[in-house]
């Protein structure tokens, strides 16, 4: 399996290095993007230097952008082999589709991240501000990827059986975004297990914590429990799911003809 | 056995949701070092079954094993054992060079780097491709990108090598070179291959072993030779030295000659033994060459096929 982990990374990094200027634009939108979110959160906050507040604005949205990512990678990856004709090979592999893909997925989010943090030090030595990232931030963006992969194998499975998902993952984003948004964490009742169950919602909880109360990654309630739960959950529902679609694919013989 | 292919089924739903039968029923078995041909018109349900032997389509009923592994089963053992190269789909990206595709398609199939490099300079030294190793795929030609195909086919070192349609379009140098590589596989390194075309010269050069598919049904099955001369008349060609008296003529119009020439004639005989009967007939007038006429496989393929099937009666196992 490191084979083929090893395998993924070095395809994806080749066909990165094989076209600089894609590369080189990739990047510069990236730092733009960040200047602008650096200065924007200094304007706001009238000139001072928000300290805290504007690492938390930019880990979340770099947790947002890798999310996302994970979510649409493997939808896209299916969709865009299957055009290239090579979708047939990626599933003869003796490690199975649902493997391949999540290493893809993961190879892709390294480079996400690699990109981020290359990114973040160049707004940090453009601008002669320094954020302060603690290590324990990776943690909740760690879950959130896992949720986001879980994510990724439903839009995946709805690329494999209906050949297009461009219009779910849409409708995806839109759904998360609005669980992001809501104060799910403050619903009472039955309602409190929306908050657990939802995509992303427990997490988001817990990093609001950490972040506006400062709270540590431990000391957030049971927020980081239900968490690693919510995680596992739409990883399993993901994988259960992608496992079906597959089946359902190979029984009615649509695994080419895109 | 290599590859048993038992029992399989497979029913589609059309959109007016009617079911269609695809295959049905199609058993078959391929030994190492054997090449199998595998033949059909369109629609007849060749590549369906290409497809569930490679694990890309499910059947609704039967198995495919692969070196003892059921494909339903413990499908990463059987897949391990398989290369395949399936026409109207491809095994490299276009961007990447053939030895970073090799280390690509060795590597999601167990192989380290290393050892993906080494077997592919190695695949591409025997198809005299080394100097294209740099290059990406996108820049070499259409039958060196075939070659290069069948390259990551083979990278894992696979048993049994599925080939679809492997020298379509192709020309004749690279065709040439393709099948001598195939004939080399199977013959000198004993790798089971099974092998589509609409191509009848490349099956009748490659095949040790011919399989007819028709509307889902194996309706032929058996080594080259027996098929083949199953198919042979009792045709024969004279070629004479030059042309023949009046009187010989006659003679040999009334055993039956068809003249194409001056010099040569085709004539069925019930037995073999009568071309010495023939040939006297014709003195003084000699005899260059006798010919028996052999059928080719298109031939074969052509009068086969055009025979409606039954379903009662659809199987003929010649061997």
């Amino acid at each position: 399996m490191l084979h083929a982990l090893r395998a993924e990374w070095r395809r994806e990094w080749v066909q990165l290095r094989r076209y600089p200027t894609e590369l080189l634009s990739e990047l510069a939108v990236i730092v733009l993007v960040f200047y602008g979110l650096f200065l924007g959160g200094s304007y706001m906050a009238g000139g001072a230097i928000l300290g805290g507040r504007l690492s938390d604005i930019i880990v979340g949205y770099a947790l947002w952008t890798l999310s996302m990512m994970s979510i649409g990678t493997m939808g896209w990856t299916i969709s865009n082999e299957a055009q290239n004709g090579t979708l047939e090979q990626v599933f003869m592999s003796p490690y199975g589709a649902s493997l391949i893909l999540l290493l893809r997925n993961m190879a892709n989010v390294v480079i996400g991240l690699l990109f981020t943090i290359l990114t973040l030090f160049s707004v940090m030595a453009i601008t002669g501000h320094y954020l302060f990232v603690s290590p324990w931030d990776m943690v909740p963006g760690l879950l959130m990827i896992a949720s986001a992969t879980g994510l990724g194998y439903l839009v995946a499975s709805v690329t494999i059986l209906m050949k297009r998902s461009q219009q779910f993952l849409n409708l995806l984003q839109f759904i998360l975004l609005f669980l992001i948004m809501a104060p799910t964490a403050n619903l009472g009742g039955a309602w409190r297990w929306l908050a657990i169950m939802a995509p992303f919602s427990p997490v988001v909880a817990l990093l609001r914590s950490m972040m506006t109360q400062g709270s540590a990654l431990f000391g957030a309630g049971d927020w980081l429990l239900w968490s690693v739960v919510n995680a596992v959950l739409w990883l399993l529902i993901g994988l259960l799911v992608f496992g079906w679609a597959q089946k359902k694919a190979r029984r009615r013989g649509n695994l080419s003809h895109y | 056995m290599l590859l048993e292919v038992g029992g399989l089924v497979k029913r589609y739903k059309t959109k007016d949701r009617q079911i269609v039968e695809a295959v049905r029923g199609i058993r078959f078995t391929l030994s190492a070092g054997t090449i199998l041909a595998f033949l059909g018109p369109n629609g007849a349900g060749k590549t369906t079954t290409i497809k569930m032997i490679a694990g890309l389509v499910r059947p609704d009923d039967g198995d495919v094993t692969v070196e003892g592994h059921s494909l339903s089963g413990r499908s990463g053992q059987a897949l391990r054992h398989l290369g395949a190269v399936l026409e109207g789909s491809r095994n490299l990206y276009w961007r990447l060079t053939p030895l970073e595709n090799f280390e690509y398609w060795g590597g999601i199939r167990g192989l380290s780097r290393k050892t993906a490099r080494d077997h592919g300079r190695e695949l591409m030294r025997e198809f005299g491709l080394e100097d294209k190793i740099g290059s990406t795929v996108q820049q070499l030609s259409r039958g060196m990108q075939q070659q290069v195909a069948i390259c990551a086919a083979l990278i894992h070192s696979p048993s049994l090598l599925l080939l679809d349609e492997p020298t379509l379009g192709l020309d004749l140098d690279a065709s040439d070179r393709i099948q001598d590589y195939v004939l080399r596989l199977a013959h000198e390194r004993g790798v089971g291959i099974l092998l589509t075309t609409h191509q009848m010269e490349v099956a009748q050069t490659l095949a040790d072993r011919i399989s007819i598919i028709q509307s889902g049904v194996l309706t032929l099955e058996g080594f080259k030779e027996d098929v083949l001369a199953r198919f042979t008349g009792s045709s024969y060609v004279f070629e004479l030295a030059e042309a023949p008296s009046a009187e010989a003529r006659i003679l040999a119009d009334n055993l039956g000659a068809a003249w194409t020439s001056e010099c040569e004639f085709r004539v069925v005989l019930d037995r073999p033994t009568d071309v010495y009967e023939i040939m006297r007939a014709l003195e003084p007038c000699s005899v260059v060459r006798v010919m028996r006429e052999t059928a080719d496989l298109a031939t074969v393929f052509r009068e086969h096929t055009r025979k409606s099937v039954s379903m009662e009666s659809v199987r003929e196992v010649t061997a």
